[in-house]
């Protein structure tokens, strides 16, 4: 089972947001994706999902193109977008049991599910308040909880540690590496670089729409003479020079 | 940034917030001001309207009328004029306060709290002239010209024009403070019971509105009682045209608008400072939105579970969203006040009265009846087609919906449950004890028919999930339709109750009618379903505009 993406590009009405991008993300394995804002690492998810249709180039899921079946592939995919945006007048539970029947997961065992990923998530004591009270981490506790109801095959991850408070962060570093070992294919975008060190097994960076480095972590240490992903990452994909834009700053805004 | 500029800047901000862009489809590119202009538009089409039945109506006035339809006339346009503050006043009751955002993108900002309150005002209050002068921009001074008495004087008709401003605005003012008022002594209370309490005064409201617009003519003993009188006798006294007939009958009238005017603004005024102040920090203290009921609201299965989801999610967001019941309750006092109206005129006609008209089979409730359906349905079928929260449509364009019949048959049976099912309880609880139950049930039968026959007729080539598609400015005009064409719908619904009182006396014709109301429901649904099956695959998240350009055809 692997996502395979084949010279995917995106152009907004001239605007190129992602570039000839290929990679492939394989089953059991962990694909960090990263890249700075705007370089279109959203945009590739949101093609991934099917949200927005790329303007070149295939995806493909377990050997078929994701264009040959959406409807199947949607019900074999999890994803957590970048923003939480939810319905918010729906109370966590009628959210998470709405996403079960238009997934069409037979009732009782998703009532079970989702009353035992309400409680793993610490959730349940909110279940019945409307999303519009929760705070930024609730929020994506619910839509993590809405990915992972169906025990989807291929799930996405935008940004998923926003919002998470350190205990929940460490679960979901931990269930992450648990899907992966039990069989599922990972794609996940962080600009935790930390994160994505320890637990990814490869990653793509993007730069302008472009891949830049598509390898093992432990492969592009040995590459560029690196000792961490953090110096890896802003030799491929950060212009600026941090020192200086630093001190630009600081004299900027004391004149 | 000196406090001036910082008002100017807020005063834009907010009085161009009225209108909410996000609902908007994105071929509108964002663009409020052609909704605004468009709701303007409708407003001096109104005024152009009215203007015409002044030049073609108001000189006979005087020549075959009587001073009180002269202060018949001016009443009515005080009253629409009242109505129309009071209606704006109602839908904007979210904008009056400062929201959740506003408070935290602004309090760390050095704003003073009163510069932040006056700018809130200003922008109501601009709005609010705005539709005043919309509405009466060409009608104001074509009434005041026409309806000036014969041989008065040029001084005297511009003094009279003049008359027509002051007291039309006084009376906006007058319905804009009153509704602050409330509004502001409702936020006294605990936030959370604020927030229940709010869409119960708006529908509250928009009923009494409407009621009291449209049931005052009617009313006998106690017009000084109703605000149209009272800034009627402002604008008599102010004009000065029919002092000395007048004076004796309107000045106590002018002398209540002014009193009221003047309590309303006293009492809004320091009610909504004092709540403004409590308001700002309650929005940053306390969730905002009222918490629900433990369980929430327990519906039935709908069919199949994607069915369910979208049955359910169409009924708890119409319940839920204070802006969707607002609309659903501006149509819903409509019809209550168009019902009042219309059993008013056919129980003079019949010579009935309230308690004759309940007791007994008759035609004026069935038609009653069949108004409070249409007026439901009517609303229903408007707010399905309103957004809710359009980023949030993700999840519906990722997670595979039931599209096609499926989908059609959910929306239909949400739209049954909101619509014909209260309707019908309701009728049949209010009848059950004067009514025979045979009787009764005869006709909701015929009731619940006809509500299924509105209802697949108004979901042909209805490709939306109900909140989710964007809205397009210009599509009110079909409903601007339904309000105009109030008047034979009012007629054909009386014809028809009479049909059916005329038929329920026979099994045979009874039963004849029921079935080809059957039939008639059955190829209705027919055909929203065939139309459902031909787009089986489309689900329309965007609203577009029909192209500009036609092709001929003509390459063979």
């Amino acid at each position: 089972m692997t996502l395979e993406l084949h010279h995917v590009t995106k152009r907004f009405t001239g605007v190129l947001a992602v570039d000839n991008v290929s990679f492939h993300a394989r089953a059991g394995e962990i694909t960090g994706y990263l890249g700075p804002n705007g370089s279109g690492k959203s945009t590739t998810m949101k093609m991934i999902t099917g949200l927005i249709q790329s303007t070149d180039g295939e995806i493909y899921f377990d050997g078929q193109s994701i264009r040959s079946d959406p409807m199947g592939f949607k019900q074999r995919m999890g994803y957590v977008p970048e923003e939480p945006h939810l319905y918010q007048h729906l109370s966590g539970l009628e959210y998470l049991t709405m996403v079960a029947q238009l997934r069409d997961l037979p009732a009782k065992p998703t009532a079970e599910r989702i009353d035992g990923l309400l409680r793993l998530l610490s959730l349940h004591s909110d279940r019945h308040v409307p999303i519009s009270s929760y705070s930024k981490g609730m929020r994506q506790k619910v839509l993590l909880s809405a990915a992972l109801l169906h025990n989807p095959d291929l799930i996405l991850l935008d940004e998923p540690f926003s919002g998470l408070d350190v205990a929940t962060s460490l679960v979901l570093r931990s269930l992450i590496q648990e899907l992966a070992a039990r069989g599922k294919v990972v794609l996940f975008s962080s600009h935790e670089l930390e994160t994505v060190e320890r637990i990814s097994s490869h990653v793509v960076i993007l730069h302008h729409g472009r891949v830049v480095a598509d390898d093992s972590i432990e492969h592009l240490r040995t590459l560029m003479s690196l000792p961490t992903l953090e110096e890896i990452f802003s030799q491929l994909a950060v212009e600026q020079d941090t020192a200086a834009v630093s001190r630009d700053i600081a004299d900027l805004i004391r004149a | 940034m000196a406090t001036n500029s910082k008002f100017r800047v807020l005063y834009r901000q907010f009085l161009f917030r009225l209108m909410d862009v996000e609902m908007l489809a994105s071929s509108a590119q964002g663009d409020s001001s052609s909704l605004l202009g468009q709701f303007g538009a409708l407003l001096v089409f109104g005024s152009v309207l009215l203007a015409w039945v002044a030049v073609a109506v108001g000189g006979q006035i005087w020549r075959h009328g009587s001073l009180a339809d002269v202060w018949g006339a001016e009443r009515f346009l005080i009253s629409l004029t009242m109505l129309a503050v009071g209606v704006f006043a109602l839908l904007n009751w979210d904008a009056t306060f400062p929201d959740r955002s506003d408070v935290l993108v602004l309090s760390p900002l050095p704003i003073r709290g009163r510069t932040l309150f006056a700018a809130k005002i200003a922008a109501a209050a601009a709005a609010l002239a705005l539709t005043v002068v919309a509405l009466n921009c060409i009608s104001a001074p074509a009434w005041a010209l026409s309806l000036a008495p014969p041989g008065a004087t040029a001084s005297a008709r511009w003094r009279f024009v003049a008359a027509f401003w002051i007291a039309l605005f006084a009376a906006g003012a007058f319905i804009f403070c009153l509704v602050l008022g409330v509004q502001a002594a409702a936020a006294q209370l605990p936030r959370r019971w604020y927030l229940r309490l709010s869409p119960i005064l708006q529908i509250g409201g928009l009923i009494l509105f409407l009621g009291v617009f449209f049931f005052q003519t009617t009313a006998t003993g106690w017009q000084e009682w109703l605000p149209s009188y009272w800034f009627t006798g402002l604008l008599s006294e102010l004009s000065g045209v029919f002092h000395a007939r007048a004076h004796p009958l309107m000045a106590p009238l002018a002398e209540r608008a002014v009193a009221a005017l003047s309590i309303a603004i006293a009492v809004a005024g320091g009610a909504f400072l004092l709540s403004y102040l409590r308001t700002m920090r309650k929005i940053v203290e306390e969730p905002d939105s009222a918490p629900m009921r433990r369980g929430g609201l327990r519906l039935p299965r709908f069919g199949t579970q994607p069915q369910t989801a979208l049955a359910h999610f169409a009924i708890r967001s119409l319940f839920r969203s204070r802006r969707h019941r607002v609309i659903l309750a501006f149509y819903l006092g409509g019809g209550f006040a168009l019902t009042f109206v219309y059993l008013g005129i056919v129980m003079d006609l019949a010579h009935l009265s309230w308690t004759g008209l309940l007791r007994q089979q008759n035609v004026p409730v069935m038609g009653a009846s069949y108004l409070i359906l249409l007026a439901a349905w009517a609303g229903a079928r408007m707010v399905f087609a309103l957004p809710l929260d359009l980023r949030a449509n993700w999840l519906f364009r990722l997670t595979p919906p039931c599209t096609g019949v499926a989908s059609l048959s959910a929306v239909r049976r949400a739209m049954l449950t909101v619509t014909v099912l209260p309707v019908a309880f309701g009728t049949g609880v209010l009848l059950l004890a004067f009514w025979h139950w045979t009787a009764l049930a005869q006709h909701l039968v015929v009731l619940v028919l006809i509500g299924s026959i509105l209802t697949d007729l108004s979901l042909r080539e209805f490709r939306k999930i109900p909140f989710t598609c964007t809205y397009l400015p210009g599509k009110s005009k079909v409903h601007m339709v339904f309000w105009f064409g109030i008047i034979p719908l009012v007629f054909l619904v009386h014809k028809l109750a009479e049909l059916e009182d005329g038929l329920m006396d026979s099994a045979a014709g009874y039963g004849a009618m029921v079935a080809v109301l059957v039939a008639g429901t059955w190829a209705a649904r027919r055909a929203a379903n065939h139309d459902a099956a031909e787009n089986a695959l489309e689900v329309q998240f965007e609203e577009t505009s029909p192209d500009e350009l036609l092709t001929l055809g003509l390459n063979g």
